[in-house]
């Protein structure tokens, strides 16, 4: 028991001395909010939430002149916040469906770079002016039909000028969902439209009233949102999205 | 034990410890210069041909080839085979696979990173080492053996390269001085262009100093030039596709590009395949030991052979097994349900509808679609569901399972269920068209379960609702698509036999009907490029070897051969061999194909009041959504690699 008694009283003093040191670093604390906003409509850019959506990249050049990224998601509609940085300087740009931030040309040499340095600490505001790919916008609301399927419409222009970026339009998909986070990689396949796209088909439609209607029958008496989302094959070929909207069933 | 005994013995301890710890002091004042002789040194391994054979044998054991136990969710030389590859290219469906994915290299049982470079570590420590031990050896033996180590370090970085791009090219050994600074060793990626050069000067010294027959296994296990170069051929026809199709780069901060090739390489890639592919010219022939021009049964049984017969001369590579060394389960894994093995599994890879409609010898409609309704929009109805296979293409017979088809001595039984209703006047679909609902309840039986409740037929015999091998519906151990894999299922395996790590079978990694179709696929590729139209007549020549071979209807003339048509062929010859994955990425049509995708079915009925069978071609019951993310033909690199190489950039989009 005394033996027992020892060993005890040894593990407890190496326990106890190894919680000798403090870990007095603060955690992170500062703010980072902002949103990416169509320069042509003043609107913020919806995208998609998950990976597959607007990102902000941010380079702590405070803490190396060549450091790895750090990224974190924008949210669905376009805007972004992090309450969880360290006050550093960073190189923020945002990354998704429109002309990119920081352009390359085919050897690598940078030939724009529109991305903000800011120095953080407390909080800080950044917004960036870009050119979506594409501008998805509703022509009324989604009108229920007699078979309880729905019809949607749309209008999809080009966002922007730019020579690089007049690609063919390859998809455009109505998205059905039960809930507001509505996208390519959140819908219900049963009912949802998905159209691709060959050659100029596509591109043809930009401009014109686009009418969509939901597959698969009646639509199950229960929120449902719908979301347009169209893309071209260009960066990591993301959608640009028209905004989730719901109607009640009737 | 009493209390002074015990006194005793500790004292006598006490004078134990004491002397050893003398001992060991005494000892160690001596200088140690003598080589550990735990320790295993150059001169045990690089005297003997045991020594280099051991070598060899690791060498070969890690080399990174995707084989019965590969899959994308869990990585090379896994056991455990439960999310098959063909479940993730459309060629299958399967209980656990359920989507679309790039290759888990991050994940903990695939050291992605550490593992290959550990591969070209070790070739390049062979490489700077053998020489000095050269003279124990013939001049030809030592050739033949870097070539060996060439090859396993080319096959290495073109593992990586096709996953990821650019890597570090490490061509000797870096030393680590403890103490001193590790920044040289931080190795940045090099161009994606340099690592598939490298992959290709390679196999080139692989080839020039490999023989024709490889001395110490001459069975197809271990490299020789022919091999080398069958593999060159595939290597360069994967960086030719790239520099064609690839549309996303990366560039480093000295304008390396990292990922993509400039689209004018792209020719000269294709050249190298033709020229490489060439080299196996009448060195290797297609397996046709049981073929018969007229008898459909023999091609089909031919097929079958080719997978078993050691003496093949299409084998150009392979990967042998041993019990209980190394094994692996694809029987187990992958037999039709009713022959299920003593510790489960079953039926995980169920063909699709979608690879089926590839082949010929169907009925179809006119927009290539299996043909189940009759021209007034009710099912055809069989007497056996064997019978709308009757023309099927013998390989397509060879490679899946039909509902009602034979293997080890059973008919297979695959039935969604019993339908009830009356056939008066013909059976209407059970669901409009494109439907991707639940069958309706009303006018059918169903199992959800292997434990069935048989049903009375109106002529007083019992059936039950499901077949042997399913469809279950609740419990999708089962024929969920309707078809069960044949290719590589062993058809002499006892069932007793069917385990998880308890199989040999030989794995086929490289065979002579590849080589082919690099070879034709270079020379359209070349064709279309306009430097090498001329070729399309022996593209055409070989394909048609191939059809031939698979009991497949010849293709009429050279304009029928498209890069399309030359395609379907190759995913059809070598469905199911883990090779459509890659071939899907370098064209770069993964994201096409899989694009909110449900792949098809084709579910078979039994209709109570006809007494007959019929067929209902559907999407996935389970509504399975398939979405190729266009950033995953350039794969993540795992973050644990970055954070010990700073110098690595990740790749676009992670």
């Amino acid at each position: 028991m005394k033996k027992l008694f020892y060993t005890a009283m040894c593990l407890v003093v190496v326990v106890a001395s190894s919680c000798s040191k403090v870990d007095n670093y603060a955690p992170p604390s500062s703010t980072l909010s902002g949103s990416t906003i169509d320069e042509a409509t003043g609107q913020t850019v919806q995208t998609e939430i998950g990976g597959g959506g607007t990102r902000v990249k941010l380079l702590e050049t405070s803490y190396s002149a060549n450091p790895t990224p750090y990224y974190f998601q924008s949210m669905q509609d376009g805007t972004f916040n992090n309450t969880k940085l360290f006050a550093a300087t960073y190189k923020v740009s945002v990354e998704g469906p429109f002309v990119p931030i920081v352009q390359t040309d085919n050897t690598g040499t940078v030939t724009s770079d529109a991305s903000q340095t800011i120095v953080l600490k407390g909080s800080a505001t950044v917004n960036f002016k870009v050119q979506p790919f594409l501008r998805i916008e509703w022509v009324g609301k989604p009108v229920f039909n007699a078979d309880k399927t729905v019809t949607v419409q749309v209008k999809i222009t080009r966002g922007t000028n730019n020579a690089a970026y007049q690609l063919d339009v390859t998809n455009i998909n109505l998205y059905v969902s039960n809930t507001q986070y509505d996208g390519n990689n959140n819908y219900d396949p049963r009912y949802s439209t998905l159209v691709s796209y060959s050659g100029s088909t596509g591109t043809s439609l930009l401009g014109q009233t686009i009418t969509i209607t939901t597959i698969g029958g009646a639509m199950p008496a229960q929120d449902v949102y719908f979301r347009v989302g169209a893309r071209i094959n260009a960066g990591l070929d993301e959608y640009n999205y028209s905004t989730p909207v719901t109607v009640p069933y009737p | 034990m009493s209390n002074s005994n015990q006194q005793q013995i500790m004292k006598k301890y006490k004078y134990l410890i004491l002397l050893v710890f003398l001992m060991a002091g005494i000892q160690a004042c001596r200088k140690l210069n003598i080589p550990p002789k735990n320790i295993i040194q150059d001169q045990d391994v690089f005297t003997s041909n045991g020594g280099i054979q051991a070598y060899m044998a690791r060498l070969y054991s890690e080399l990174p080839i995707e084989d019965f136990r590969y899959s994308p969710q869990r990585g090379l030389n896994f056991f455990w085979i439960i999310s098959p590859t063909p479940a993730t290219t459309g060629e299958a469906l399967s209980r656990d696979q359920t989507g679309s994915m790039q290759e888990n290299l991050g994940g903990w049982n695939w050291n992605f990173w550490g593992g290959s470079y550990t591969i070209i570590h070790d070739c390049d420590y062979f490489i700077q080492t053998l020489p000095k031990y050269a003279s124990t050896y013939s001049t030809a033996q030592v050739n033949a053996w870097l070539g060996e180590a060439y090859f396993i370090r080319g096959m290495t970085y073109f593992a990586l390269v096709k996953r990821v791009g650019g890597v570090p090219i490490v061509n000797t050994v870096l030393n680590y001085t403890p103490g001193s600074d590790v920044t040289d060793l931080k190795v940045p990626r090099s161009s994606e262009q340099a690592v598939w050069d490298q992959v290709g000067s390679d196999f080139d010294f692989a080839i020039a100093n490999l023989p024709a027959v490889n001395t110490d296994y001459s069975d197809g296990s271990r490299a020789n030039k022919y091999v080398a170069a069958a593999f060159k051929s595939r290597a360069m026809l994967y960086a030719g596709s790239i520099a064609k199709y690839n549309t996303a780069t990366l560039f480093d901060a000295n304008k390396n590009q990292l990922c993509g090739i400039p689209a004018s390489a792209a020719a000269s890639y294709f050249q190298k395949a033709y020229d490489a592919a060439k080299i196996l010219d009448g060195a290797y022939s297609l397996y046709l030991s049981a073929w018969s021009a007229t008898d459909k049964t023999a091609q089909y049984q031919n097929f079958i052979n080719m997978f078993f017969d050691a003496a093949s001369k299409e084998n150009i590579f392979v990967r042998e097994y041993n019990y209980p060394n190394s094994v692996h389960g694809y029987d187990a894994y992958n037999v039709p349900r009713q022959l299920i093995g003593p510790n489960g599994y079953s039926s995980e890879v169920n063909p699709s509808l979608n690879f089926v409609e590839m082949f010929g010898g169907l009925p179809k409609n006119a927009d290539g679609t299996l043909k189940t309704l009759d021209a007034s929009g009710h099912y055809i109805l069989y007497n056996n569901t064997m019978d709308l296979f009757a023309n099927a293409e013998p390989r397509l017979r060879a490679t899946v399972i039909f509902p009602g088809d034979a293997f080890k001595g059973q008919n297979i039984e695959i039935r969604r269920g019993i339908y009830t209703g009356s056939s008066a006047g013909g059976i209407s679909p059970l669901l409009p068209a494109g439907s991707r609902s639940q069958y309706p309840l009303t006018n059918l039986v169903i199992s959800s379960t292997s434990t069935q409740t048989a049903y009375k037929l109106p002529n007083g015999t019992l059936m039950n609702p499901a077949g042997l091998s399913g469809i279950f519906t609740g419990d999708q151990t089962c024929a969920i698509s309707g078809f069960s894999v044949r290719k590589w299922l062993d058809p002499n395996l006892p069932t007793s036999q069917a385990k998880e790590n308890n199989e040999t079978q030989t794995w086929i990694e490289m065979r002579y009907a590849e080589v082919l179709l690099n070879r034709a696929e270079a020379e359209l590729e070349l064709g279309s490029a306009g430097t090498n139209g001329a070729n399309a007549a022996d593209a055409f020549t070989v394909i048609n070897q191939i059809r031939s071979r698979a009991g497949a209807t010849l293709l009429a003339g050279t304009g029928s051969l498209t890069i399309d048509t030359l395609r379907m062929e190759r995913r059809k010859e070598l469905a199911f061999e883990n090779k459509t994955y890659w071939d899907l990425k370098r064209w770069r049509i993964f994201d096409k194909e899989q694009n909110g995708t449900i792949y098809k079915i084709l579910m078979p009925f039994y209709s109570s009041d006809a007494g007959k069978f019929f067929f209902d071609a559907r999407t996935d019951e389970r509504n399975d959504t398939y979405t190729y993310d266009p950033r995953w033909y350039y794969e993540q690199i795992p973050q644990g690699a970055i954070q010990k190489s700073t110098n690595l950039i990740q790749n676009p989009g992670y």
